[in-house]
C-alpha cells in the first residue's frame, strides 16, 4: 500500500524516487559498487557490518541505495529492509567460482520473499578485471535466472575498481522503473 | 461445496493467462515492440524507441487484450543470450518472431535461429507470428518476400501467419494480436499447459 501512495505521488509531482537494495555474499564488491556510483570513485572498503546508504540521483532518478553488509550472520537482518523496495541489485564476485552456487541460493532465497515479490532483479557481474573471472552467461547459467518468470532481470558485466558496466545497468534499472517495472 | 462451485466458477469465466514469448535475433526490435504493446493496450507511455537499449536479460510486459490476459516475455536475442530461450519454452503458449525486415543481412542469422525455435520439443504446437518487422524504413521486404525467403518447412502441425508490421509506430499490431490470441485460445497446447498447470495445483 505504501509503495502505491509512493508511486501516485511520484507520479503526480513527477520526481522519482526509487528504493534499491544491494545485496550479495561477502566480499562480492557491493560496497566498491555504492561508493563508484555515488562519488564516481574506488574508495578502499572493509567488511561491511551493517548497512551502508546513499542517494545517487542519474537519469532523473533518485536511487537510494542500500548495501547491506554480506557476511553470513548478517544476511538474516536483510529482511528488514525489504518493504517498499523497487529492485535488487545481486551483486557476485564472478572469480569466486566455488562459492557461485552459495550466490545461486542466497539468490533465490531473496527471490522468495514475499515483500520483495514486485522488486525487478538486476545482476552484477562484478570483478571481471579479475583473471578466471567468468561471463555474463556463465552467472546467468550459475545464478540459473532463467527460473525467473515473472518479474523483469538483467545482468552486466561489472568491474567496480574500472567503474565498468555499472551505469549501463542503472540505465536498465532507470528504463525499466519508469516503463512500469515488472 | 462452495470451493467446489468457485472452483468451477473460475473454470468458466475467469480468463486464461498466456504466455507469449517474443523471440529474434538482436536489433530486430523485440523491445520496442514490447514497449509499444504496452502502449497500446496499457494506459501508460512505454519506453521511446531512442531509450531501449540491448535486452541482457527478460522483459515482460502484462496486457488484456481480446478479452485475454497476455504476458509477455522479451528475452535478449544476442548469440550469447540465447541459450536461455529455450528454458522459457515449456510454459509459453505461443511465440511471436521479430524480423527486422530491412536488414537483409540478417535474415539468414533469423532463418536458422527460427529453425532452432522450431524443432525444440517443448514448443511443439505452440502458435507461431512471424513479424516482418520496421515496414516504418524504406527497403523493408513484405511479409511474402520474407516468407519465401525464410521457406520455413517444419510448421507442419503448427498455426503460423506473416504479417508486415512495424512496432516503431504500431501498424498491424492489434490485428496480428488478436489473430495470436484466437489461435492460443483454439489450440491444443493451450489445454495442455492448463492441464499440466492444474496437476501441478495451480488454477
Amino acid at each position: 500500500m505504501g509503495i502505491l501512495f509512493t508511486r501516485m505521488f511520484s507520479s503526480l509531482f513527477g520526481n522519482r524516487e526509487a528504493r534499491i537494495l544491494v545485496l550479495g555474499l561477502d566480499n562480492a564488491g557491493k560496497t566498491t559498487i555504492l561508493y563508484r556510483l555515488q562519488m564516481g570513485e574506488v574508495v578502499s572498503t572493509i567488511p561491511t557490518i551493517g548497512f551502508n546508504v546513499e542517494t545517487v540521483q542519474y537519469n532523473n532518478i533518485k536511487f537510494q541505495v542500500w548495501d547491506l553488509g554480506g557476511q553470513t550472520s548478517i544476511r538474516p537482518y536483510w529482511r528488514c529492509y525489504f518493504p517498499n523496495t523497487q529492485a535488487i541489485i545481486y551483486v557476485v564476485d564472478s572469480s569466486d567460482t566455488d562459492r557461485l552456487v552459495t550466490a545461486k541460493d542466497e539468490f533465490h532465497a531473496i527471490l522468495e520473499e514475499e515483500e520483495l515479490k514486485g522488486a525487478v532483479v538486476l545482476v552484477f557481474a562484478n570483478k571481471q578485471d579479475l583473471p578466471g573471472a567468468v561471463d555474463d552467461a556463465k552467472i546467468t547459467e550459475a545464478l540459473e535466472l532463467h527460473k525467473i518468470k515473472n518479474r523483469q532481470w538483467a545482468i552486466f558485466k561489472t568491474s567496480a575498481i574500472k567503474g565498468e558496466g555499472l551505469f549501463e545497468g542503472l540505465d536498465w534499472l532507470s528504463n525499466t522503473l519508469r516503463s512500469g517495472g515488472g | 461445496m462452495f470451493s467446489l462451485f468457485y472452483g468451477l466458477w473460475n473454470y468458466m469465466f475467469s480468463k486464461t493467462e498466456f504466455h507469449v514469448l517474443i523471440l529474434g535475433v538482436d536489433k530486430a526490435g523485440k523491445t520496442t515492440l514490447l514497449e509499444k504493446l504496452k502502449s497500446l493496450y496499457l494506459d501508460l507511455e512505454g519506453l521511446p524507441p531512442d531509450r531501449i537499449v540491448p535486452t541482457v536479460g527478460l522483459n515482460i510486459g502484462r496486457v488484456e487484450a481480446s478479452n485475454a490476459k497476455l504476458v509477455f516475455w522479451d528475452l535478449g536475442g544476442q548469440i550469447g543470450l540465447r541459450t536461455i530461450w529455450e528454458k522459457y519454452y515449456e510454459e509459453a503458449h505461443a511465440i511471436m518472431y521479430v524480423i527486422d525486415a530491412a536488414c537483409p543481412s540478417s535474415f539468414e542469422d533469423s532463418k536458422s535461429a527460427l529453425e532452432k525455435v522450431l524443432r525444440h520439443e517443448d514448443l511443439r504446437g505452440a502458435p507461431l507470428l512471424l513479424l516482418a518487422n520496421k515496414q516504418d524504413l524504406a527497403g523493408a521486404v513484405s511479409a511474402e518476400d520474407l516468407a519465401r525467403y525464410l521457406d520455413l518447412k517444419e510448421l507442419n502441425e503448427r498455426p503460423y501467419m506473416f504479417e508486415a508490421v512495424s512496432a516503431y509506430n504500431g501498424t498491424a499490431l492489434k490485428p496480428s494480436i488478436n489473430w495470436l490470441v484466437d489461435m492460443m485460445e483454439r489450440s491444443k497446447r493451450t489445454e495442455i499447459l492448463r492441464v499440466r498447470a492444474g496437476a501441478n495445483g495451480r488454477v
